[in-house]
């Protein structure tokens, strides 16, 4: 199935686009998306997670809501929907 | 009816609030009456403290320890070519001595830190999160959560701005985030560059001042839809605006149910802002 990829700030600068379309299993957990992007992208290795969990450095949102309250890195994913990650930026 | 307050000049000079049936009178009156602390006399500050002294917000404090720079002037509006060198709270206070003798004006030419922010916030009804770095950001969130004072939060990044308002009012039916629910941690020191490193487009900062400045505005007057529970993010580029939900995160470090961070001393503010290791 296919799913939209978002990305702000740091991670827009890593991945080198603002977004994408990436093919992934039928099955594909949050958490398998951002294992593969961290597989994918030098800049992003380590960056998205630590200990199997999402970092605690950004948020991760499935359609606007943060995986945080649904069930983190094991949330499901449904063809069309839209991952967002961001970190916070510090900047003023 | 509080209109008698107002003298004849204050009354010419606010007479587009006045005139509102939102701010009125009374309104432009609790506006004169309130406190507002900006911490950051930069990008964000400027727009900020410009709106905010303008709008007649009688006691506007402000918050850097920073020496206005010649690259600072492509965004920092609120300093000119001939402040180069002085310090930026000065420099602040000068612009808003010249264009409202209505406000009282306290400049605090220093850095917020664990051991002066009660001091420093102490007394004012709001904060405005201007500055530069997450030592602050997490500084300010964490005290103004503990201490429960309205933060108002804005930041850049190259054509991207962040923004969001936390009441910090818990307790009720609505739901109210803080920063630490979003980003629990503060990246490593460095992976987030700052804009001396990377560029900012200059006019960005005017934007997202301005609505810190606006949410800040309509939170004194009691008015309007604030940014709680929003997370606003701004691309220029695209110009576009997108909004994303934020909730209290239970297990957030700091407004949870359980929370690690009771005192700001418990945080180690110059990494990444997680609990102390002692």
């Amino acid at each position: 199935m296919e799913i939209d990829l978002r990305f702000f700030a740091t991670f827009r600068d890593a991945v080198g686009e603002k977004e994408r379309t990436r093919t992934v299993a039928d099955d594909a957990t949050v958490g398998d998306v951002l294992a593969a992007l961290e597989n994918e992208y030098d800049g992003l290795e380590g960056q998205l997670l630590e200990d199997g969990a999402v970092r605690p450095q950004l948020s991760v949102l499935k359609n606007g809501r943060n995986v945080v309250h649904m069930t983190g890195v094991d949330t499901s994913l449904e063809a069309g929907d839209v991952v967002s990650v961001f970190p916070p930026v510090a900047g003023g | 009816m509080s209109d008698l307050r107002l003298n004849a000049t204050q009354l010419d000079r606010y007479s587009r609030h006045v005139i509102m049936d939102e701010i009125g009178p009374d309104g432009q009156q609790r506006l004169l009456e309130s406190a507002v602390l900006v911490v950051g006399a930069g990008g964000l500050g400027s727009p900020a403290i410009q709106y905010l002294a303008a709008a007649g917000v009688g006691q506007l404090g402000i918050v850097d320890d920073d020496v206005v720079e010649r690259s600072n002037l492509q965004r920092q509006i609120v300093h000119g070519d001939a402040d180069v060198g002085r310090p930026k709270v000065e420099s602040a206070a000068d612009y808003v001595a010249a264009l409202n003798p209505d406000l009282d004006v306290d400049t605090h030419d220093t850095r917020v830190t664990a051991d002066t922010v009660a001091d420093l916030v102490a007394g004012y009804d709001i904060v405005l999160d201007a500055s530069d770095n997450f030592a602050t950001r997490y500084l300010l969130n964490d005290h103004c959560v503990l201490t429960e004072t309205p933060l108002f939060h804005g930041a850049i990044y190259r054509f991207e701005g962040q923004l969001t308002s936390f009441t910090n009012e818990r307790g009720g039916d609505e739901p109210r985030p803080c920063y630490r629910c979003v980003f629990p941690e503060a990246p490593e020191p460095g992976t987030v560059p700052d804009c001396a490193t990377t560029g900012v487009l200059g006019v960005l900062p005017g934007t997202v001042g301005c609505i810190q400045a606006t949410e800040a505005v309509k939170y004194l007057l009691g008015k309007g839809d604030l940014l709680e529970g929003r997370l606003l993010m701004y691309d220029a580029m695209d110009m576009s605006f997108e909004e994303v939900p934020i909730r209290p995160n239970p297990s957030c470090p700091v407004c949870g149910d359980d929370p690690e961070i009771e005192s700001v001393g418990d945080v180690a503010y110059e990494g990444t802002c997680g609990i102390s290791a002692d």
